[in-house]
């Protein structure tokens, strides 16, 4: 259930901690706004920034997804803001935060997965072997 | 390493939620009342997420000052508008914080019903009668 090997250098615990602090930072602000669509994206923060960490095995397996959903997901509330507005002080910090949230997360990203296609180029070979592992497993269990 | 990461998100977690906490307890103004009208100023409050008044009455063909009383902790303001679209800008006030009041100035309106909503809080609307 737990990752039984995480290898962190320093440097990577340093950038780590700014993600979580990051969107925990987003994630109150937004809080503070009240309502349910802010308390929403707050929940959402929060969420992110304990699958940043925990150090669940599929977790950590999967943690690439983590990061590009987390950029994906404050990348979405810039733009949404951006639109839509309002424009007042607090809104200018949420989104200054968010595009350091947004930095760290892609040095996060490239440390630990590379680039994108070198990601997509794994998962995909990952599901190419489970397909074939289990193919083998059928077709074994067929002839016996 | 591993517990260090931990250890750094569980005590950014607290600090988080703590801070919540401490929002969630600050007292909300009792005096439900709103404060007198100076002059000709119209009055709109907002409390728990709302307007109180959905319906304010105003003058028509004269400025006139509006004290919006933000009782919540929230940012809110008062952004009136033509009509519901929020496409045209009659007078927009300042989003803050409160408790607090602040007075804005509206231009003279001329007579007819005029859309007015907080622009943190789109759901929050009511209508300025100018009459």
């Amino acid at each position: 259930m737990f990752a039984s090997r995480v290898s962190l250098r320093l440097s990577n615990v340093v950038v780590r901690g700014a993600i979580v602090a990051l969107t925990l930072t987003t994630g109150y602000i937004h809080f503070t706004l009240g309502g349910l669509l802010f308390t929403l994206n707050a929940v959402g923060y929060l969420t992110a920034a304990v699958a940043i960490v925990i150090p669940l095995a599929l977790a950590v397996r999967f943690r690439w997804i983590v990061r590009a959903g987390l950029i994906g997901y404050a990348a979405t509330a810039i733009v949404a803001w951006a639109v839509m507005g309002p424009y007042f002080a607090t809104a200018y910090v949420a989104k200054a935060v968010e595009v350091a949230l947004i930095v760290f997360l892609v040095i996060d990203f490239v440390r630990h997965d590379g680039s994108p296609m070198a990601v997509v180029r794994r998962e995909l070979a990952a599901l190419v072997a489970l397909v074939t592992r289990r193919t083998g497993t059928a077709g074994a269990g067929a002839g016996a | 390493m591993k517990r260090l990461s931990l250890t750094i998100g569980l005590v950014a977690l607290a600090a988080v939620l703590a801070a919540c906490s401490n929002t969630s307890a600050a007292p909300a103004t009792s005096d439900p009342g709103s404060p007198p009208p100076v002059g000709s100023a119209v009055t709109v409050t907002a409390r728990d997420l709302k307007f109180t008044a959905t319906e304010v009455a105003a003058p028509a063909g004269k400025a006139f000052d509006l004290v919006f009383d933000n009782q919540d902790g929230a940012p809110h303001n008062v952004a009136i508008y033509t009509d519901s679209s929020a496409s045209t800008k009659v007078s927009v006030g300042e989003i803050f914080g409160g408790p607090a009041q602040k007075t804005q100035s509206v231009p003279a309106l001329d007579a007819g019903t005029y859309f007015f909503r907080c622009d943190v809080h789109p759901d929050m609307q009511g209508t300025i009668v100018a009459d």
